[in-house]
């Protein structure tokens, strides 16, 4: 896959990659410290894309690798199909970032800001600031004082300032912090509006449920390594999964599937009888275990798939699930 | 790794595609635009308490001295001398705006160079793509564009108070005499005045004129005692004349010093004098600012360089720092001090070239002034490109 990519971004002429964010063998220490550990990460176009990982994963670090505020020790990458740092600026002109907390100018208003902010720009920017405060849904309060605004607020200010370049890609990280409910219900539908105008979104987060609910591939990476990435449905349906049974007598359903080669999965609690399956197991596995019940004698009510959440993968691959503290 | 899709046609976007602007945009150059100047204008104009601060020294200071004097000048004439003049001019530009120009342009300069880091906006200005030197590069301008008008808003009040409310007669040692006198006019008023100039000018020669003064026998300069306590007789008006040519002979440089008001040059060689201190002192904070990604220290440390370090250094006698002495900034530009004002950092200056400060040519104190905007201002922006935001 790798070879292809570098093929295609070769043959490909500067912007035009098919990737939105590539890295090879990137690499960041702090001293002794590997923040960033060798990453190879490939975004899709187009695609709300989830960088997921523990607190100190080396998300954060990541992003300022690929957006220039601190430099890279090894590896390459490209944003938007410009080479990096070679031609950064030509990819930045085309992006929008958060990266930590928004913090602006608080003795500036949200207005203000994002006019400072504009002007570094093209001429077009300051046009957009405007529509963006609409977008974000604080245009009523763009003559307040920065410093009045709640965190929810600077985040959304965040956005807009990265919707000032109009951008092609948007990097945001952790843009769910300091959002209320509603606010979080929002801004994951500003988010797949976005995507939904041929945007691509990479999203950092350690909220596992609303990378679930917003994107549509993520990368994991743990202790400054991608260690997965790529569609989450393709990634869950790569993982075990379990078959609830809830029927009549499940001691003797457990007794009967015991002898069978799901039997070493079988664990009879008070909601049931559950058996555990390996990952890519067949549907057809399940209707073979509701006819060995039928025929023993055991009355089943219902049978049910449950796949792992994003989370409880999340906390399979990452190397955090029963680590010492 | 697999490709996700994105299922339909995108929707239209909210705003016109950025990429149509592209082809105008330069954000890689190092030249900043106008609209990044102009909000950073806007940026620094905004901090309240700053430009507060700013206003008061460059302005509100020699605008409520003058306003005092004037008001005690009007209610009491006799005791309160003019608001304004020559004196009063050359001591508030001296004094007061050379130094405390320094130290507000040196505060806005550390400023302008430390808050975007220290708030934040580093990144996000970052983030923009636009060249890292541009962004440094455009708080030059939008600084001076504040500094340099409030020096001059103060200035101008200076000039304007000192030239409308100077005295109308020039007091020189006591005595009342006309301004703006040739040397042998001069001369000829000395001659026509023997005893005010014998009895009140300074000399230093030979007395042979005696005649009485008007604090009574012995006690004023003129007097001659001969031996034996015995009080001389007056000397002839020939005599005293001559004698009152002489002295004011060797008063003239001083006399041709005192003004009733400054003159025009004097005034536009000042101005242009603290203006040049102003812009060095931003220059100067703003790379230090920059350098160091903070605003307290370098204020601090400017303010003792300019309060206690340079006084002490510019007249301190240190045979192996002589040269470190000479590249203090504020002794060289007061090498570049316009002729009539005192010296600003000690010293006789006006008559009398350097005073007691540590001698220094013109030629290096130019190098020297040009060597810290030019070191500072790189150092800041090479900071500036080389941080992580």
């Amino acid at each position: 896959m790798v070879a292809t990519t570098i093929e295609e971004v070769t043959s490909s002429r500067d912007g035009e990659s098919p990737w939105a964010v590539e890295t090879h063998g990137l690499t960041k220490r702090f001293n002794d410290n590997v923040a960033v550990d060798e990453v190879e990460l490939l975004v899709p176009r187009g695609c709300a894309f989830g960088y997921l990982g523990p607190n100190g994963a080396g998300k954060t670090t990541l992003i300022r690798v690929l957006l220039g505020l601190t430099h890279a020790d090894a590896g390459t990458m490209s944003l938007l199909g410009y080479p990096v740092p070679h031609r950064r600026d030509r990819a930045l002109a085309r992006m929008g970032a958060i990266v930590d907390e928004p913090r602006f100018h608080g003795h500036l208003t949200g207005r203000q800001n994002l006019s400072l902010l504009a002007a570094a720009r093209e001429p077009a920017a300051r046009t957009r600031i405007e529509a963006s405060l609409d977008r974000v849904g604080i245009a009523h309060r763009a003559d307040d004082k920065v410093s009045k605004y709640s965190m929810g607020m600077r985040q959304r200010l965040g956005v807009a300032a990265c919707l000032l370049g109009d951008p092609d890609l948007l990097i945001l990280d952790e843009p769910m912090n300091g959002l209320d409910p509603a606010g979080m219900l929002d801004m994951r539908e500003m988010i797949l509006s976005l995507v939904a105008e041929g945007r691509t979104v990479v999203l950092s987060s350690h909220l596992l449920d609303e990378v679930e609910r917003t994107c549509d591939a993520v990368a994991i990476v743990d202790h400054g390594k991608v260690i997965r990435q790529g569609a989450i449905s393709e990634l869950l349906a790569g993982s075990a999964f379990e078959l609830q049974i809830d029927c009549s007598t499940p001691d003797q359903a457990g007794f009967l599937l015991a002898g069978t080669e799901w039997g070493s999965g079988i664990n009879v609690g008070p909601d049931g009888l559950r058996i555990g399956l390996v990952p890519g197991t067949d549907r057809k596995v399940v209707a073979e275990i509701n006819r060995l019940l039928v025929e023993g004698g055991v009355s089943v009510y219902r049978l049910q798939e449950i796949h792992a959440s994003l989370e409880s993968w999340f906390l399979e691959v990452t190397t955090r699930l029963g680590a010492p503290q | 790794m697999t490709t996700p899709t994105v299922t339909g046609a995108p929707s239209p976007r909210f705003l016109p595609a950025a990429s149509d602007g592209m082809a105008h945009d330069h954000r890689g150059s190092w030249l900043p635009n106008g609209a990044m100047i102009a909000t950073r204008i806007m940026e620094l104009r905004k901090r309240r308490g700053l430009m507060i601060a700013l206003v008061f020294v460059t302005i509100g200071i020699p605008t409520v001295f003058l306003t005092v004097r004037l008001l005690a000048h009007a209610f009491a004439p006799h005791s309160y001398g003019s608001a304004g003049g020559y004196d009063i001019f050359s001591s508030l530009v001296a004094g007061v705006m050379f130094i405390f120009g320094f130290i507000v342009a040196a505060t806005l300069g550390c400023t302008a160079g430390s808050v975007d880091l220290t708030e934040g906006m580093f990144r996000h200005l970052v983030v923009t793509g636009r060249s890292r030197l541009a962004l440094y590069l455009a708080r030059i301008p939008a600084g001076l564009a504040i500094i340099v008008p409030l020096v001059a808003v103060g200035f101008t009040v200076v000039c304007a108070v000192c030239v409308f409310a100077a005295p109308t007669q020039l007091n020189y040692e006591g005595v009342t005499v006309p301004p703006g006198l040739s040397h042998s006019a001069f001369e000829a008023w000395a001659g026509d005045h023997a005893d005010k100039v014998i009895c009140n000018f300074n000399y230093n020669g030979p007395m042979t004129a005696n005649v009485r003064c008007g604090n009574g026998p012995g006690g004023g300069p003129g007097i001659q005692v001969g031996p034996g306590g015995v009080v001389p007789q007056p000397t002839s008006p020939a005599t005293n004349r001559a004698q009152a040519i002489t002295i004011a002979d060797q008063n003239y440089v001083d006399y041709s010093g005192h003004f009733l008001s400054p003159s025009i040059s004097l005034m536009v060689n000042a101005g242009l004098w603290i203006e040049l201190y102003a812009v060095i002192g931003f220059l100067v904070g703003l790379g230090l600012a920059s350098l160091m990604g903070q605003r307290t220290v370098p204020v601090i440390l400017l303010i003792v360089l300019e309060i206690v370090l340079t006084p002490l250094l510019s007249q301190a006698n240190i045979p192996h720092l002589v040269n470190l002495q000479r590249g203090l900034v504020g002794l060289a530009t007061s090498h570049l001090e316009p002729g009539g004002l005192p010296s600003v950092f000690g010293g006789m200056h006006n008559g009398q070239a350097g005073g007691g400060l540590v001698t220094e040519s013109t030629t290096v104190a130019v190098c020297v002034i040009v060597a810290w905007i030019v070191v500072w201002t790189t150092l800041g922006a090479w900071r500036m490109v080389t941080r992580d935001a």
